[in-house]
């Protein structure tokens, strides 16, 4: 092996390039020349003069978001957002995989864990149809039932910038919480029953046991997640802002992707909210060095 | 040993938590099955919980007299088989090769293409990229630039990485090309995996409806999604006009909710006939993708 020059290997593996070779061109063309494209965000891209022809303008994109009331209110809703979700929805996949590894019925693990992640499965346009029309003041279940049970007023849930964000929270758990709890489970599956054993030789309840062996045996798999969580801090789901989101809540309901959609592509203002974008894309790659840093030097594994 | 009877409460109160929570997680579904057969008048006045009241099938007779939500059913359909085909052949031709440790070159590419994970251009350079290749208004706008999902292919490549190399290295010594080793050898062997990676491309195609939306415009070609989202968005009133036709009794018994409930129960039904089935290989692809490579 060590004889072979690079060449005469690469001419004996010719047929593994020829298979990378729409692999390549679709990375190039499709991931790196948009990255390429970025660039617009220091031009006045104009659709006729192409990005190459376009003038530059430095950083005077950047100079206007700093300036903008609009994107400190995008920045702060996307950030709040996200907030709600990771404070709210991380911990209730570990919650219910906990609860689920307490269950000895295997055929009621199963139906349950089945039943939890069947909304993963649906799109954003189902599940934000099913919210909007549960929420809905004149004809929505929950309104209905409030009013049956505690003769309260009407709540305009969608429309009202105090819950529209638990909403919007609450949505995002009922999705993801269920399919969350499988990798969390095979995490506790792993965990050596001997560890069981012992503590419940030295009288540990089972709270005690979920607290000192479950717990401490998921460590990892919870970092992981939560790096990979910490990644799309700058990120809040495009799909699922687009349908709960209306006129009446952008106060708190416009984020930095519905934004760029929104003055980006429907009033073409093309160089700045590219400028927004690049400026979105930065901050979540050092997000994610950051947390998978610290996260080793906690002593865990990060992603690399 | 003998448990004591806190813990045993506690072990009984997680038995009816979680199902009570598996039921909540279902109900908003079962409540559109429940409001698509009710009638206006029953649903804003609040008489539908748990079943249908005053039963009828016009919201359903209205999507089907429409046919724009079959039309669109048709389309997402062939977005769906044609994409996944798409991607499994990609992943599968990135995977293999990339799999195989001799390659020269090959920690150069694994590093160009985890870049592009964590790093993401925005939604602008990869509209106007689309727009000057000129494939607004096709399918291929969709289809390309969604080709790899690069987390599933190093799902795919650690599987392909776990299978014992002596398979590859007997297989040359017979005489057997890389093309054969892949598809022959390699194929058969990742079954689980394909089952799953498919899958999971299925879904997501079955599901997405914003590149459609940005890309697609023409309405004989929109899909299912779309035209889900365009009736949420839709002012209600505008909606049931648009749906042309407006005989008097079928003014009374339906009303926007109904429609959307319909329409959502429409969308729905194919992925819960299939989940039964599928939900092992969704599972097997989540625990095989958590073991890091």
């Amino acid at each position: 092996m060590s004889g072979q020059s690079v060449w005469s290997r690469v001419i004996r593996d010719k047929h593994l390039y020829l298979m990378l070779l729409p692999v390549i061109l679709f990375y190039f063309l499709f991931k790196y020349v948009p990255i390429v494209g970025e660039i617009i965000a220091f031009k006045n891209y104009r659709f006729a003069d192409g990005i190459f022809g376009s003038q530059w303008v430095g950083l005077k994109h950047f100079q206007m978001i700093f300036q903008s009331s609009d994107f400190w209110r995008i920045l702060r809703n996307t950030l709040v957002l996200n907030l709600y979700s990771l404070v709210f929805g991380f911990p209730v996949p570990i919650i219910l995989a906990l609860l689920l590894n307490e269950v000895r019925r295997n055929w009621y693990k199963r139906i349950v864990q089945n039943m939890l992640y069947i909304p993963h499965f649906m799109s954003w346009a189902v599940l934000g149809t099913i919210v909007v029309a549960a929420l809905s003041p004149s004809t929505g279940i929950v309104n209905l039932l409030l009013k049956n049970l505690t003769g309260g007023e009407t709540i305009y849930f969608m429309a009202d910038s105090f819950w529209w964000p638990i909403a919007y929270t609450i949505s995002g758990i009922w999705r993801e919480a269920g399919w969350g709890t499988i990798l969390y489970l095979a995490a506790m599956a792993s965990i050596d029953p001997q560890l069981y054993e012992a503590a419940k030789i030295d009288g540990a309840s089972k709270l005690r046991q979920m607290w000192h062996v479950t717990l401490p045996g998921i460590r990892g798999t919870i970092a992981i997640l939560l790096i990979l969580r910490m990644g799309q801090m700058m990120d809040v789901g495009l799909e699922q802002t687009l349908v709960l989101q209306n006129n009446s809540v952008l106060d708190v309901a416009d984020v930095i992707s519905t934004y760029v959609y929104r003055v980006g592509l429907q009033n073409m203002n093309y160089s700045y909210t590219t400028a927004i974008g690049l400026f979105q894309s930065v901050v979540s790659v050092i997000l994610v060095l950051t947390v998978n840093r610290s996260i080793r030097l906690f002593g865990e594994r990060g992603l690399w | 040993m003998k448990t004591d009877p806190v813990s045993k409460l506690g072990i009984v109160s997680a038995y009816v938590f979680l199902g009570f929570v598996s039921l909540l997680t279902l109900f908003p579904f079962w409540y559109e099955i429940v409001a698509s057969f009710s009638s206006s008048r029953a649903i804003t006045s609040g008489e539908v919980f748990l079943w249908p009241v005053e039963f009828n099938t016009v919201a359903y007779q209205r999507l089907f007299d429409d046919g724009q939500l079959i039309m669109a059913m048709g389309n997402t359909v062939l977005v769906t088989v044609a994409g996944t085909l798409f991607n499994m052949v990609m992943t599968i031709l990135a995977a293999y090769p990339l799999s195989r440790k001799r390659l020269v070159g090959r920690s150069w590419l694994l590093m160009l293409i985890t870049f592009t994970m964590l790093f993401v251009a925005g939604l602008i350079p990869n509209f106007i990229l689309i727009k000057s290749l000129g494939l607004m208004n096709s399918y291929w706008a969709v289809w390309l630039p969604g080709l790899i999902s690069t987390y599933n292919m190093f799902v795919m490549k650690t599987f392909m990485e776990g299978l014992p190399g002596e398979i590859e290295e007997s297989a040359s010594i017979d005489g057997a090309g890389d093309w054969r080793i892949l598809l022959q050898i390699y194929l058969p062997l990742c079954k689980p995996i394909l089952a799953a990676l498919s899958l999971f491309y299925a879904v997501s195609w079955w599901n997405s409806y914003f590149n459609v939306m940005l890309y697609v415009t023409k309405s004989t070609k929109l899909t299912v999604m779309v035209k889900l989202y365009q009736m949420v968005s839709a002012v209600d009133s505008n909606l049931l006009n648009s749906m042309n036709g407006n005989e008097g009794l079928e003014q009374v018994l339906l009303t926007p909710e109904a429609l959307k409930a319909a329409a959502v129960v429409i969308v729905v039904t194919p992925i819960l006939c299939v989940y039964p089935f599928l939900q092992k290989h969704f599972v097997k692809g989540v625990l095989i993708g958590s073991v890091k490579g």
